[in-house]
């Protein structure tokens, strides 16, 4: 029996995945794009409190909140063709299997940023908003131009674990037949050449990786936006040299 | 093409029939991973030398691993080694006797151990170190001072996080499904196999999701003012 493990098809592994992490990084900037989009307009819309959306949108955010992102995805693999189907009379079966991933993913990330943000538009202090009121502007610029900007510094943490988990979550979509990302690259090599291990190890890392690097940009970021504490320290410092 | 509700109720009813495996999957999964997530919390609050570095670097790896791949690779080396350990151990069950839930109860394990300890640190942090001092200030060891001070305040602060955790531990429970173990959703989608209706079948999955996350949401909401009745006399 030869080696179960084998360095050299492991490396040879390599440049045969690592192309597909643009089917990936797709998936990912389309999703966390247009989520991000989505997120903000639930956001706002739970917050204005209007009647029947409000409860329509509860509903939606508990969905997908509570089912498994990999029963979404399929739903809306299964589910759309059949839906416009019966709308429009227009038969999209044979659309990319990735536009439907990507649907899954959109809808699932407007629900949870749309939490995060409602969350940070929450926590600023309902003085701002009179302050804007105070000086004359009006509902949408005090929005825009007061608490938004304040809110996004208290998004951005949570922001970041929020990319991450969607890009571990790409490892999901090997599952809808004929999407290639590096998961399914890997599953493809295993069929190929029986030799399954080395790929999937590859993909481990590359997703290792990758997710360390990611969390690292989100803490240089997080440090660099962090003003008052830094001018807290600095304060504190320049108390105890005067003394 | 239609949603056909016939086949809807035998998907539902097939979810509903493996129900017991995701709550077994879902439970055993949380208690463990509860308490090696601790254990690991709590040496890396206490900076143990050399156990506290390992974790910590462990937990960042390890955090960056999603848990679909890691429970494929796991059930590839467990398919292939597990005759070879058996025998050195001699262990005469072949692997076709072993139900392969223990790689998942493996691979769920240590991917929530990992997730629960940051969210139990966090809770850790948020300690005053003055709670500490004062159970060492009356005599009490560090071990005492821990389980009558330090934790009952901990689990009012940790309960939102781990509630997220334990409902991100019923989603991820069905990936399990990758290696052949049959839970809600392998189950909704077994009729579906002669009848090709899967929308019904992962539709059926997602109501039997949905209703047991939301249910157990709701329980821990009811037991938050049961841990926090510390908290509310004070204020």
């Amino acid at each position: 029996m030869n080696e179960y493990f084998d360095s050299e098809r492991f490396i040879e592994d390599i440049p045969k995945i690592l192309p597909q992490l643009s089917v990936t990084f797709s998936i990912v900037g389309i999703s966390i794009f247009l989520g991000t989009i989505l997120g903000i307009i639930v956001a706002v819309l739970r917050i204005k409190n209007i009647p029947i959306l409000h409860q329509i949108l509860g509903i939606y955010i508990s969905f997908m909140r509570g089912t498994p992102l990999l029963v979404q995805m399929m739903i809306a693999f299964y589910g759309i063709p059949l839906l416009i189907w019966n709308l429009f009379q227009i038969n999209i079966n044979d659309w990319s299997p990735v536009v439907f991933v990507d649907i899954a993913f959109i809808l699932n990330e407007g629900a949870f940023l749309g939490e995060i943000f409602r969350s940070s538009i929450l926590a600023v202090d309902s003085i701002q908003t009179e302050a804007g009121y105070s000086i004359g502007m009006t509902k949408t610029q005090t929005f825009l131009r007061i608490v938004l900007p304040q809110s996004i510094r208290m998004i951005l943490p949570s922001y970041g674990v929020d990319i991450i988990g969607v890009f571990q979550n790409t490892s999901l979509v090997f599952t809808v037949g004929g999407v290639l990302d590096i998961m399914g690259r890997a599953k493809t090599i295993g069929t190929a050449t029986g030799h399954t291990l080395e790929a999937y190890l590859v993909v481990a890392f590359t997703f290792v990786i990758i997710s360390l690097i990611l969390r690292f940009v989100f803490y240089l970021i997080n440090e660099k936006i962090r003003y008052e504490s830094k001018i807290k320290v600095d304060k504190r410092k320049k108390h105890i040299e005067n003394l | 093409m239609a949603f056909d509700l016939e086949n809807f109720l035998k998907s539902l009813q097939e979810a509903i029939n493996y129900l017991p495996v995701t709550i077994k999957l879902t439970v055993v999964t949380f208690v463990f991973s509860l308490i090696i997530g601790s254990v690991i919390a709590i040496i890396r609050n206490y900076n143990i030398p050399l156990l506290s570095e390992f974790f910590a670097f462990f937990v960042t790896v390890y955090n960056g691993l999603p848990l679909m791949v890691a429970l494929v690779i796991y059930n590839l080396l467990y398919m292939n080694y597990y005759s070879r350990i058996a025998s050195f151990f001699h262990i005469s069950k072949a692997i076709s006797d072993i139900s392969p839930i223990y790689v998942g109860y493996f691979a769920l394990i240590m991917s929530s151990s990992c997730i629960y300890s940051e969210t139990i640190r966090g809770a850790l942090k948020s300690i005053d170190k003055l709670q500490y001092e004062a159970g060492y200030s009356i005599g009490l060891n560090k071990f005492q001072t821990l389980r009558r001070i330090i934790i009952p305040q901990l689990i009012p602060v940790a309960l939102p996080g781990l509630t997220n955790n334990l409902v991100g531990t019923i989603k991820g429970s069905n990936l399990v499904s990758a290696i052949g173990i049959l839970e809600v959703m392998g189950g909704a989608i077994t009729p579906c196999a002669i009848s090709y209706s899967y929308l019904e079948g992962y539709l059926a999955a997602a109501v039997v999701y949905w209703g047991f996350s939301a249910a157990l949401e709701f329980l821990i909401k009811r037991g938050e003012h049961y841990g926090t009745r510390y908290r509310r006399s004070l204020a």
